[in-house]
């Protein structure tokens, strides 16, 4: 997992870009300098864009399907908004509590910009609970729990341009239960010229994700499983919403590319990945990539090995038989699944080593022997 | 993977009662005093100005510790629930702000209490889970000096998750680390999900995820909070402060829902407590034409599923209210 940005480290990135040392000017933000650490303190609010008022006080969020009903004085399930007599307010706009530039190939996006940097930013909070998340230590806690930056829009995208970085990714924990901040972001990021990105878990209501879909450029989603049971057991979730998000970020016409961890006993049968490949090919197109990613034990879910790279093998043999154009394997440096082939003449297009592009024959976004247009975003 | 059982849990499996029954003598009952199912009351007005003090609350403290206890002294009493090396840690609730958190002369009213009895001041903490909290509620946060200290638990939290049942949490160092004793000290409230906040509730205060665990009326996630080794290994004696309580729209205070209930509440059963605090508010309710949280649909159903947990008494039958 990415560790909370380092203050040397941010303070060299953020040098000589424009919102350096600009005093925010937002009400409940006054006094806090771009780039300051916000501890436990005082957290600047601002009014959340998704939910309505209710009865006695109460709120009902109208951003991820969770759909929570909050009480005065309460948070919802993501811990990160809160009610206050009635209305209910986000506590984590432009505060960042993992800043990074990344290679957008971490996302994983393999069908973006390949060997281009993200700027790569996360806000505390989580409207699951995954019992395997790699990221606990930020997704988990609210936002008083943990160190983060005062970071908003203008300075994310002074700091990615100071960074050389062309995109901006919305990532690590989980940008639903910042997407005020993500829409203004990347809002920021298009007038700027860079593409905006967001790594999801899906699990977002219908209304907010077509309000931001215009502004983004790729979405990556992690399908966690093809079973609800999973969804309800390992990560206090539900599958169908996810699938919905995944057939409306399609329709958008936003880049999409569907990541699996596999993890063993858990979700990483033949029969479960044949019905997963099936309906991706069927609802969504065999030109979406999926990504079958290994596992490795953390948070709740110390007692399971890693995942075997046959069984990761297994996913990728079943999807592609089933017809998807581009699997790919992830967390396991080396492996031939990290490349993009052809679809059509099965040739190395861009060979990869971990997070790093050893070779790019891309020309225009075509294969340059056969010629066959290879989907994604590639400028 | 589940936690081990306690000794309560295990007592509770083989079918015993989980400690000596309802009524039983401190001497009885051995180290710690656990009286299942008895509550202590006294009366606890406060004055024309609506205030307190620490003097004021004494007498009611006092009295209430020796019914919830069967003690006939207040040494007795405090020598049977602490040894003088415990640190005794003493969880607040102060998420309804001055108006309806443990006012801080009852909370100093207490720690008189067991100072009388031989716990030292400075081995007493008042922790709440923000410091911001606790001040906001009348506390002076003090992490040095005489004692008690005060402060809350903010970011300091065990480095590694663990499982209870179906919560998985990092909890509070104070209380893993530091405190080898505690004391629960909450109000009497309603709560919108979870029905009642008062005993039980209070210590989703000690975990860095509460948010996750509000879904099923927080059940059984407030049950398995406290029968974590953690908390029910160390959880000594209950105190709900009852001066003011709230029938209606919390966890926040809410000017139309409270009411002067005038009592104080001490008891060494965390489930009667909670049980005890619904039968006050439900009584208030139907006072003022209300339906009852059964019938308003959240009746606090962790109270059933803390007792079969084998953490107190359940059963409203069995509640055993001692006037002070």
């Amino acid at each position: 997992m990415s560790r909370p940005v380092d203050r040397r480290r941010f303070a060299a990135l953020l040098a000589g870009s424009a919102a350096a040392g600009a005093v925010a000017a937002s009400r409940g933000e006054a006094s806090i300098r771009v780039g300051e650490v916000v501890n436990s303190g005082e957290l600047p609010a601002r009014e959340a864009s998704w939910y309505r008022k209710l009865e006695a006080n109460r709120v009902e969020c109208q951003l991820c399907p969770q759909s929570c009903k909050v009480a005065d004085a309460e948070r919802g399930t993501c811990g990160v908004r809160e009610n206050r007599g009635g209305t209910y307010f986000t506590l984590v706009h432009s505060l960042a509590c993992s800043v990074h530039a990344d290679p957008i190939e971490k996302k994983p996006f393999f069908h973006v910009m390949p060997g281009e940097l993200a700027l790569s930013y996360a806000a505390a909070g989580c409207n699951v609970e995954c019992k395997f998340c790699q990221n606990w230590e930020i997704s988990q806690f609210r936002p008083e729990q943990v160190r983060s930056l005062y970071l908003p829009p203008e300075a994310l995208v002074s700091m990615a341009k100071g960074a050389k970085a062309r995109l901006t990714a919305a990532t690590y924990s989980e940008p639903v239960v910042f997407w005020e901040y993500v829409r203004d972001a990347a809002e920021a990021a298009r007038k700027a010229g860079l593409a905006a990105t967001v790594v999801s878990n899906g699990f977002i209501q219908e209304t907010p994700l077509k309000e931001v879909l215009p502004l983004l450029r790729a979405v990556k989603v992690d399908l966690k499983s093809f079973r609800d049971t999973f969804y309800r057991d390992q990560v206090r979730g539900r599958l169908e919403p996810v699938l919905k998000s995944l057939e409306v970020i399609r329709g958008a016409g936003v880049w999409l590319e569907i990541v699996v961890l596999v993890i063993p006993t858990l979700n990483d049968s033949e029969t479960e990945i044949r019905d997963l490949a099936r309906w991706v090919k069927t609802n969504l197109g065999r030109e979406v990539p999926v990504h079958f990613t290994r596992f490795h034990p953390t948070y709740r879910l110390t007692d399971l090995p890693p995942t075997p790279v046959a069984t990761l093998e297994r996913a990728w043999s079943v999807a592609r038989a089933e017809g998807l154009d581009f699997a790919y394997l992830g967390n396991v440096p080396g492996h031939p699944g990290e490349s993009t082939r052809c679809p059509a003449c099965d040739a190395i297009l861009v060979k990869r080593l971990g997070f790093t592009v050893l070779d790019n024959r891309l020309v225009d976004g075509a294969c340059p022997d056969c010629h066959r247009t290879i989907p994604g975003v590639w400028r | 993977m589940s936690v081990r059982l306690t000794r309560r849990e295990l007592a509770a499996l083989l079918g015993g009662a989980v400690v000596s029954g309802a009524g039983a003598s401190p001497e009885s009952a051995g180290f710690p005093i656990r009286r299942p199912g008895v509550v202590g009351v006294a009366k606890l007005a406060p004055d024309e100005s609506g205030a307190t003090s620490r003097e004021r609350a004494l007498p009611p403290m006092t009295s209430a510790l020796l019914a919830a206890t069967g003690a006939t002294d207040v040494g007795s009493a405090v020598r049977g629930l602490f040894r003088p090396s415990d640190v005794v840690g003493i969880k607040l609730n102060c998420l309804g702000g001055r108006r309806l958190s443990p006012r801080p002369e009852v909370v100093e009213a207490l720690v008189a209490v067991l100072e009388q009895g031989g716990v030292e001041r400075r081995r007493i903490i008042l922790f709440d889970r923000s410091s911001r909290e606790l001040e906001r509620a009348g506390f002076a946060v003090r992490r040095a000096g005489d004692g008690p200290l005060c402060f809350g638990t903010d970011n300091d939290y065990e480095s590694r998750p663990t499982e209870s049942g179906s919560i998985g949490s990092c909890f509070a160092r104070l209380v893993t680390e530091t405190c080898t004793a505690l004391v629960g000290f909450g109000v009497v409230k309603d709560h919108d999900l979870a029905g009642v906040s008062a005993s039980l509730k209070n210590w989703y205060g000690v975990i860095h995820n509460p948010n996750k665990y509000h879904d099923n009326q927080c059940d059984p996630y407030v049950a398995d909070v406290v029968r974590h080794p953690i908390i029910a290994d160390k959880l000594r004696l209950t105190v709900l402060d009852g001066v003011t309580a709230q029938c209606q729209g919390g966890p926040a205070y809410r000017p139309d829902g409270v009411f002067p209930l005038a009592r104080l509440a001490v008891t060494t059963d965390p489930v009667a407590a909670d049980l005890w605090a619904w039968r006050v508010i439900d009584a208030e309710r139907v006072r003022r034409g209300m339906p009852t949280l059964e019938a308003a649909g959240r009746p606090p159903r962790f109270v059933a599923t803390a007792a079969r947990a084998g953490l107190g008494i359940g059963d409203p039958a069995r509640l055993e209210e001692v006037d002070a």
